[in-house]
């Protein structure tokens, strides 16, 4: 074996961390970030190591993503995480010529060529609209977890007309449904499908080319996977861990650096 | 009140919601559809050539997606829900359409449109911003350049006697639009702003011969309206762009207001000034659409440094209406990212306050989704009212 | 100068010239205000209206309200006027120059005096106010009109200055005539306002010496600019951010043709030399559109640490010289002015009849990305400003459909590789050009990075 890799993915809401070896995962790890990067950065290696069994002689290099990136003192490189995403979407789907990541603070899309090299990336506004911060603003409304916003979203028989993709506008819009008797479950289609159209309408910027992938931590909402199929009209490609993809991607390009 | 299910309210009805099915009708037998947004785009010549204009309409309830991939975010949202709409094919049925040099939106995007929506024939028409002796020579002749080039497409010479006669039957269509309006003034209103709206919004979408025969009968229809179907509230006046989707003065009209004028583009600044008729047609157009017009897009000079003058220059079609309509508040109503009305609002407001009419000032997007936030404030600024 | 330099750190210019630029806008900023002392009339004008030659011959000194806007931006202190404007009833999403200085102004007729701590000794009173919208500019149109309800003894001039948009089935011969015709119609009766103001007559031999000098400079402007061809390339968009300073403000006066004769003999050595902007000359981009962010200037030199040049802009350039741009025979200074707007504005008009889809628009940038051996296409969405940002996004899009220059490899269907041609990566940075509230370091930083990412990706698989 030609040694282990890490890839490192430190995002606004939370960490992860992958091992890689011989172009396989040997491990993962996810932590929320807290406010200290540094701590959180060396906190996901050590769990990694200790939940893979290896020990710091055998990763060879350590490539760090996300939005403190820098935090990560023991990287040995570091790349954008528009790169990672592409590189881990390429790896989970090598048909995948259109990919959206949809982020806690961002959602970003971009188009990747047959050897998932990067073309185009669009990044969603500055503040948080068409990003996954709704799902938690909404969450914390009808005071439920993420988690179980998709599959209540899936039971709806009748979505609301839920048109603001905004975060701050989007709490008020929502208490204010509520107030008039709205179901649960349709208010949540309803902001499932307005954030879906506000990933769409990103990704026809680029021009979408399919294969379509969804990935980053929204991506693991089944109520926003159904709703991106029904306004694509197209079959979305979710890796089974969307989250890790940016940190997976960090990982391959690791590798491919330790083996030039 | 039988008139609810009368045959002309039904189909008026249905002509709304189903925007664009008689331009289809006539598409198929053979029709050119010339589709336009704006009130500066000369009908008038677009009817000469033999041509079906037709007003295209945004749509709130729809978000935008298509659009956006040609079209800017910073745009006029109500361009951009026009241009989505007709990007996903709503308005498939058009042959042409034709921009006018009305605000940055529509010019700087006029290839954006043109090229994307890659339609048989596309023109822009080059309105001056100011009105001296040779804007107006100008635009005469760009007008006799439109001529020329729809006249090629539809592969008809426009000649004086086509356009002299088109004029006509404009200006026949706003005395009716006027007679309609006429049946606002009374307390309470013959007609609800929301019946009003519809029907422009309506007659805009048909041929004007066609227009025509349906505001007679609606007039018809509300002649025998012998007292309002409505309450007597307080009386509203809305000024701004276009605001061609109802829902904004149903949300007037269900907070307990009545919508009785406006001066938007849909309404009193399109619909009522005629064009002049006996000399030379196109200069007569000139001087309707360029100086007739009022649209913040078009410099009114203030020749003598006097600021009251001024306002009353710019602005006093507003004073006159709200008093013909005797309007007991006003609703000045801008979009996002308009630069020719948002650049007036502290001139609007002033106007406004020196006439002594409440205001209540909206900025918003073209989105149902706001609804809920206009609601507070305009249920707020009714109760002021009292 | 001490107190320009301590609020920030000077960015560092490639070239002399641009870094002689800063004390010579000060210069502008507090002749103005020395000039309205003296009783000389100042008039607010906006750049590229084409009057600079005129109000130059006739001794009247223009305050260039957009570049004021600018400084405000650049010394990061340009929202309190921003928010003021907002106070008065003015939408944050329009035209932030135009926010800025009404706010400026309103709040200077208010006091009487100028506000507190003005940037530069601060906008002064002007004598009168010069609009244009053209078609481009709707802020232009309204802005003077907007700033006229708190001067409203100030008296506004506006002209019409039109050009033919392309279209099939016009070609802009067909309209010349009465467009030209119109142009000098406005020109002429912007004159007759200027008499009646400063209450002297035009002295038109005055008159076309200016516009000579004006004439020679653009020239010697595009000469200069054409320098930057070479590789390296010895001068940035970041520096003619800086050097369009005296094209734009100083049209027609000897100092502004001086300048460029000095950046000229500047660049001409530095090519000699082979000195680039930087040491190692990664990738040569164009910034393909958008006004910058003014208090971002250093994002240029951010690019610039990672290898990435921008020999060419569209912005603030001249298209050609005045030799390729077409001029009837004719004395009359103000029929040369008309001749030379409608030229300029037509210039693509003919290429990119010649190019299946093709657009004037879009014609410009191919002939830069050929003209300057381009890898990459950076532009720049201000959010409040539609006049030279909407219609980007098509742009790049409808380059790319027309216009695919790398070739590349890839898989073919049959699993074979086959060789086929790719469009030019391009980045489109998203913030505004004063209002910092809508700059992220960090987010812009992120995305160069990416679009490096994205040019190393596309050289690698370039097949040569």
């Amino acid at each position: 074996m030609a040694g282990c890799v890490i890839g490192i993915d430190i995002g606004s809401a939370s960490s992860k961390g992958v091992v890689f070896c011989d172009q396989k995962i040997l491990g993962s790890y996810v932590i929320p970030s807290g406010g200290n990067y540094k701590l959180t950065a060396d906190k996901v290696r050590e769990e990694l190591l200790s939940r893979t069994g290896l020990s710091l002689r055998d990763i060879v290099y350590t490539v760090a993503t996300g939005y403190s990136a820098k935090a990560v003192t023991f990287a040995d490189d570091l790349r954008t995480d528009i790169s990672c995403h592409s590189k881990g979407a390429f790896y989970c789907f090598p048909s995948a010529r259109t990919v959206v990541d949809v982020g806690d603070l961002h959602s970003k899309v971009f188009r990747i060529d047959d050897k998932g090299g990067q073309l185009k990336f669009l990044l969603s506004g500055k503040c948080a609209g068409g990003s996954a911060r709704v799902l938690k603003v909404i969450a914390r409304v009808l005071q439920l977890k993420v988690e179980e916003l998709g599959a209540l979203s899936l039971k709806s028989r009748k979505r609301v007309d839920f048109n603001t993709g905004c975060a701050v506008f989007a709490e008020s819009e929502a208490v204010g449904r509520i107030a008039e008797g709205v179901a649960k479950e349709d208010l949540l289609a309803g902001i499932h499908r307005a954030l879906a159209a506000q990933l769409y309408s990103l990704a026809e910027r680029v021009g979408i080319k399919e294969d379509f992938a969804l990935v980053g931590g929204g991506a693991r909402d089944a109520g926003l996977i159904k709703a991106m199929e029904e306004i694509t009209n197209l079959d979305i490609f979710v890796p089974a861990e969307p989250h890790l993809t940016a940190a997976l991607g960090a990982a391959i390009i690791a590798e491919e650096i330790s083996n030039a | 009140m039988n008139e609810k299910n009368s045959d002309i309210f039904s189909r008026i009805e249905s002509y709304y919601s189903d925007y664009g099915q008689r331009a289809k009708e006539l598409k198929n037998e053979g029709k050119k559809i010339i589709g336009y947004v704006c009130s500066f785009i000369p009908l008038e010549i677009i009817t000469a050539a033999g041509c079906v204009p037709f007003r295209m309409r945004g749509d709130i309830h729809e978000p935008i997606t298509k659009g956006n991939i040609n079209l800017e975010t910073i745009a006029c949202p109500f361009y951009r829900s026009c241009f989505d709409l007709s990007v996903k094919g709503r308005y498939d049925f058009l042959d042409g359409s034709i921009v006018a040099h009305a605000c940055d939106s529509m010019a700087r995007t006029y290839a954006v449109w043109k090229y994307t929506l890659d339609l048989p024939y596309s023109h822009f028409v080059n309105l001056p911003h100011t009105l001296s002796k040779s804007s107006m020579e100008f635009f005469n002749e760009e007008l006799n350049t439109f001529r020329k080039s729809l006249g090629g497409f539809a592969g008809k010479e426009i000649s004086d006697d086509d356009l002299a006669e088109a004029i006509g039957l404009y200006n026949e269509n706003r005395d009716k639009v006027k007679a309609l309006y006429e049946l606002r003034k009374p307390d309470p209103p013959i007609i609800s702003g929301t019946e009003l709206t519809k029907i422009l919004t309506v007659g805009a979408s048909l041929p004007v011969a066609e227009a025509n025969q349906l505001f007679d009968e609606v007039l018809e229809e509300l002649g025998k309206r012998k007292e309002s179907p409505l309450k007597k509230v307080r009386r509203i006046m809305i000024d701004g762009a276009c605001v061609d989707n109802i829902e904004l003065v149903k949300l007037i009209e269900d907070l307990g207001g009545n919508v009785v004028i406006d001066t938007l583009c849909n309404g009193t600044r399109d619909n009522l000034p005629h064009t002049d008729i006996g000399g030379d047609p196109v200069s007569a157009l000139a001087d309707r659409y360029l100086n007739k017009i009022n649209c913040p897009r078009t410099y009114r000079e203030n020749k003598e440094q006097d600021l009251h003058k001024d306002l009353e220059s710019r602005f006093g079609d507003i004073g006159f209406y709200a008093r013909e309509f005797k309007a007991d508040g006003a609703i000045l109503y801008v979009y996002k990212y308009c630069d020719p009305f948002g650049f007036e609002v502290p001139a609007r407001k002033a106007y406004f306050d020196s006439i002594k009419l409440p205001l209540l000032y909206l900025e918003d997007e073209y989105s149902a989704g706001t609804i809920g936030q206009l609601k507070t404030r305009i249920q707020a600024f009714l109760e002021m009212l009292g | 100068m001490a107190e320009e330099k301590k609020k920030h750190k000077k960015r560092r210019t490639a070239t002399e010239a641009a870094a002689s630029i800063g004390p010579m806008v000060k210069e502008f900023i507090s002749g103005t205000l020395r000039a309205k002392e003296e009783g000389r009339k100042v008039a607010f004008t906006f750049i590229v209206c084409l009057y600079d030659e005129i109000l130059r011959a006739m001794d009247i000194l223009p305050v260039w309200t957009e570049n004021f806007a600018g400084i405000c931006g650049a010394k990061r202190d340009a929202e309190r006027f921003l928010e003021r404007s907002e106070s008065l009833g003015l939408s944050r999403s329009l035209c932030t120059y135009a926010l800025c200085g009404i706010g400026f102004d309103q709040w200077r007729e208010e006091l009487g005096e100028m506000p507190p701590d003005a940037p530069w000794g601060g906008q002064v009173r002007p004598d009168m106010m010069l609009s244009s919208g053209q078609i481009l500019c709707d802020p232009r149109n309204k802005w003077y009109q907007a700033s006229q309800l708190y001067m409203p003894d100030v008296p506004v001039y506006n002209i019409d200055l039109p050009y033919p948009l392309y279209e099939d089935d016009v070609e802009f011969t067909d309209v010349r005539d009465y467009y030209v015709k119109h142009i000098i119609e406005e020109l002429r009766g912007l004159v007759a306002f200027l008499e009646k103001q400063t209450g002297t007559k035009m002295d038109y031999d005055r008159l076309s010496e200016t516009v000579d000098l004006g004439e020679r400079t653009w020239n010697l402007i595009w000469e200069t600019y054409d320098l930057r061809r070479a590789v390296p390339t010895p001068m940035g968009t970041g520096d003619a951010m800086n050097t369009m300073v005296p094209m734009c403000f100083m049209m027609g006066t000897q100092e502004a043709y001086d300048f460029f004769l000095g950046l000229n003999k500047e660049l001409k050595e530095k090519v000699a030399r082979k000195e680039g902007v930087v040491e190692d000359e990664k990738y040569r981009l164009l910034w393909g559109g958008g006004l910058p962010s003014w208090f971002a200037l250093s994002d240029f030199n951010y690019f610039n640490s990672k290898g990435a040049v921008f020999p060419a802009e569209t912005t603030y350039r001249m298209i050609e010289s005045m030799y390729q741009i077409y001029m009837p025979d004719t004395n009359d200074p103000i029929e040369r002015l008309a001749w030379r707007w409608f030229g300029y504005w037509v210039f693509w008009h003919n290429k990119a009849r010649k190019r299946p889809g093709s657009h004037p628009d879009v014609e410009w940038l191919i002939q830069y990305i050929e003209d300057y051996k381009i890898d990459g296409i950076v532009m720049h969405e201000a959010f409040s400003c539609r006049t030279w940002h909407l219609g980007l996004i098509w742009q790049l899009n409808q380059l790319a459909k027309i216009y695919k220059p790398i070739p590349v490899l890839v898989l073919g269907k049959d699993g074979k590789k086959e060789k086929t041609n790719r469009e030019l990566p391009s980045l489109v940075l998203e913030s505004d050009i004063i209002d910092i509230t809508t700059y992220s370091e960090v987010d812009t930083r992120n995305r160069i990075d990416a679009f490096i990412e994205t040019l190393e990706s596309v050289a690698k698989s370039k097949v040569h």
